[in-house]
């Protein structure tokens, strides 16, 4: 019988079908904004976290400058210089320092000229770590090997820069030639998976910089607890710069993986937090305008419903036929919200690879997120009705029929 | 005769803010089963409110009504429209038809609230239509319907889960006099069938359809 009440509500919606399509509207916008928003915060921490989480628990993250002001000391080409990274070797616990400077450089393959990114990373030491710690692999061809002019190439290297790029290929950087011995899986975001890798040594020769990474890693050496040996490097960074009497003393940023990650988290958590709010927000007052709707039926068809009560609907009836007008309007505002969210969020992803943004940003669209927002609308279309619903179920059936 | 309506002494007062307003004063009344009865008074006299004791719409301030030999006087909204849904059927001065559903979803709406399984409510809402007449009209909205055809519409719902009760308020009152000739012959054959009918109108004319005639006055049978 739940089917009937169904069919008349939704007759009953035709037959004001301005009304309640502008209603409905107002449920699109919110869900919208939902599905959209959470689908592409959500697509942003998985690709963000996915980074992270390359880097494994062991290592120590040292930026020169102070937590608060990253971006401008990333910016501004602040480095670590050749002291700092002394100290930080010497700092009891560590094992070994991984360097990474990068810049950008125009490279030649055969008869194509290209600018990207190059990077020098110390195919001795470091790069054990990165592929046991940090999970760097080569996927196609060898590991680049110390000493003989090899470089390892980002998997969008031969997609992006240059089109049939093979191992064993020579490319040109800065007037030298190197192999490709191989190339990488994808690092997870865009700008890494479009540079260079070269040994520091060869690095720093063609470049003709001597020092300097903006960033470095210390791998943690077995049986070191990961917050003691951030405070060894703390002092020993501290001391070496007391020792050079520089006259303003930098300031360095020392955090184990896991603290950056949380800080990340924490981000995150805050930026979705927002997004939730802000929907809910559009929601609410979609549910708002459900329930002026319903009143405004309710009111416009008392005698209605004293002509249902007179041919022997029950209150129950009553609230039935209200509850679904509500209901549908939600269900049929969340079912446009997800179409138009999805595709805004489908559209964003799209726009945001063609741009080249650093990082890549996949919406994340999950069954999850759909059904929430359809249920989520179906039960704000409900909850709103509600009380108009039993408004009209309350209405005695004398009254209501004499109503003009 | 068995009686299939008794009313026994039923008073029903309104009260407009501080006025008391007593529309039906100590009502004593009996329809037996296949009576055609005529509650006959004029605009003002009561007879409105005594057909919603009659029909179960509303309950006495005081008094008994008695429907096959049940009292229905104490009874909740919801049980009310439980009896009014099998028992009574009513046909309206307004029509009091949906106006966006067609003819014969007006006549199927009664039979939803019963449950009566779907083909059964089609197939019993489209002999109703057809028996009243209005076979080329079962998918017209009300508007496009004359006045006597919307009061058939309204008679075919009334009759949809076959109540052995039809009540009908001034049915003649918003058609032409001819046309409300024929709304009555249609209620006398319902009689006939052996349906009890009671009219409610201030027309005296139809005293000749009825075998009982019920006079009101100021809230009060009228037995002069």
């Amino acid at each position: 019988m739940t089917g009937e009440y169904f069919k008349i509500a939704l007759k009953n919606l035709k037959s004001r079908s301005l009304r309640s399509w502008l209603t409905i509207l107002g449920i699109v916008i919110g869900i919208f904004l939902v599905i959209s928003l959470l689908s592409l915060s959500e697509g942003l921490k998985q690709s963000v976290m996915g980074e992270l989480q390359m880097m494994g628990g062991d290592m120590i993250v040292i930026l020169p400058g102070d937590t608060g002001d990253m971006i401008t000391t990333m910016m501004g080409g602040v480095e670590l210089d050749d002291r700092d990274i002394e100290a930080i070797r010497r700092a009891d616990g560590v094992e070994v320092v991984v360097e990474m400077p990068f810049s950008a450089a125009i490279v030649r393959h055969f008869q194509d000229t290209e600018t990207t990114f190059i990077y020098g990373v110390d195919f001795n030491e470091a790069l054990p770590i990165l592929r046991h710690d940090m999970g760097w692999e080569i996927v196609d061809g060898d590991y680049p090997r110390p000493g003989r002019r090899e470089v390892m190439v980002g998997n969008l290297v031969p997609k992006d820069v240059f089109e049939d790029l093979l191992p064993g290929d020579s490319v040109v950087i800065k007037g030298k030639e190197f192999t490709v011995a191989g190339v990488l899986r994808s690092l997870g975001n865009r700008e890494d998976d479009l540079s260079i890798a070269l040994d520091l040594q060869d690095y720093r020769s063609i470049t003709g910089k001597r020092e300097g990474t903006p960033v470095a890693m210390a791998k943690i050496e077995d049986g070191h607890d990961p917050e003691t040996v951030v405070g060894n490097i703390e002092r020993e960074l501290e001391d070496s710069a007391i020792r050079r009497r520089d006259e303003e003393r930098p300031s360095f940023t020392v955090m184990t993986s896991e603290t950056v990650t949380d800080m990340v988290e924490n981000i995150m958590g805050v930026l979705q937090a927002a997004v939730i709010a802000f929907a809910s927000i559009a929601i609410i007052v979609g549910g708002i305008g459900i329930m002026n709707t319903m009143y405004t039926s309710v009111k416009e068809r008392t005698k209605e419903i004293g002509i249902l009560k007179a041919v022997g609907a029950k209150k129950k009836h009553i609230v039935s036929i209200f509850l679904f007008e509500a209901g549908i309007i939600g269900l049929v505002g969340g079912v446009g919200g997800v179409v138009l969210g999805v595709g805004l969020a489908i559209a964003a992803e799209m726009v945001l690879a063609g741009s080249g943004m650093m990082f890549y940003l996949e919406a994340y669209i999950s069954i999850w997120l759909i059904l929430f927002g359809l249920t989520f609308s179906f039960v704000v279309g409900c909850l709103s009705g509600y009380l108009p619903a039993k408004q009209a179920a309350k209405l005695e059936p004398v009254d209501a029929l004499r109503y003009e | 005769m068995e009686r299939i309506i008794e009313l026994q002494n039923v008073w029903k007062t309104y009260f407009l803010g501080e006025i008391k307003l007593e529309v039906l004063k100590g009502v004593t009344l009996e329809v037996e089963k296949q009576d055609f009865a005529l509650i006959l008074g004029p605009s003002g006299s009561g007879k409105s409110t005594l057909l919603n004791m009659v029909s179960c719409l509303d309950v006495p301030t005081s008094g008994k009504i008695i429907l096959e030999g049940k009292d229905v006087s104490k009874l909740s909204e919801d049980d009310l429209a439980v009896v009014r849904g099998k028992k009574i059927g009513f046909v309206f001065q307004q029509f009091n038809l949906l106006t966006h559903l067609t003819a014969l979803e007006n006549v199927i709406i009664p039979t939803i609230f019963q449950g009566t399984p779907k083909e059964e409510r089609e197939r019993r809402a489209k002999d109703l239509l057809v028996s009243v007449g209005l076979e080329k009209r079962v998918n017209h909205r009300p508007a496009e319907l004359s006045g006597g055809e919307r009061q058939r519409v309204a008679i075919a719902r009334s009759l949809a889960n076959n109540p052995e009760i039809i009540v009908a308020d001034e049915p003649t009152g918003n058609v032409d006099s001819k046309t409300g000739q024929v709304i009555m012959d249609i209620l006398k054959d319902l009689n006939k069938e052996g349906r009890t009918v009671i009219v409610v109108t201030h027309d005296t004319d139809l005293q000749r359809f009825a075998n009982k005639v019920v006079k009101i006055k100021d809230g009060e049978i009228d037995d002069r």
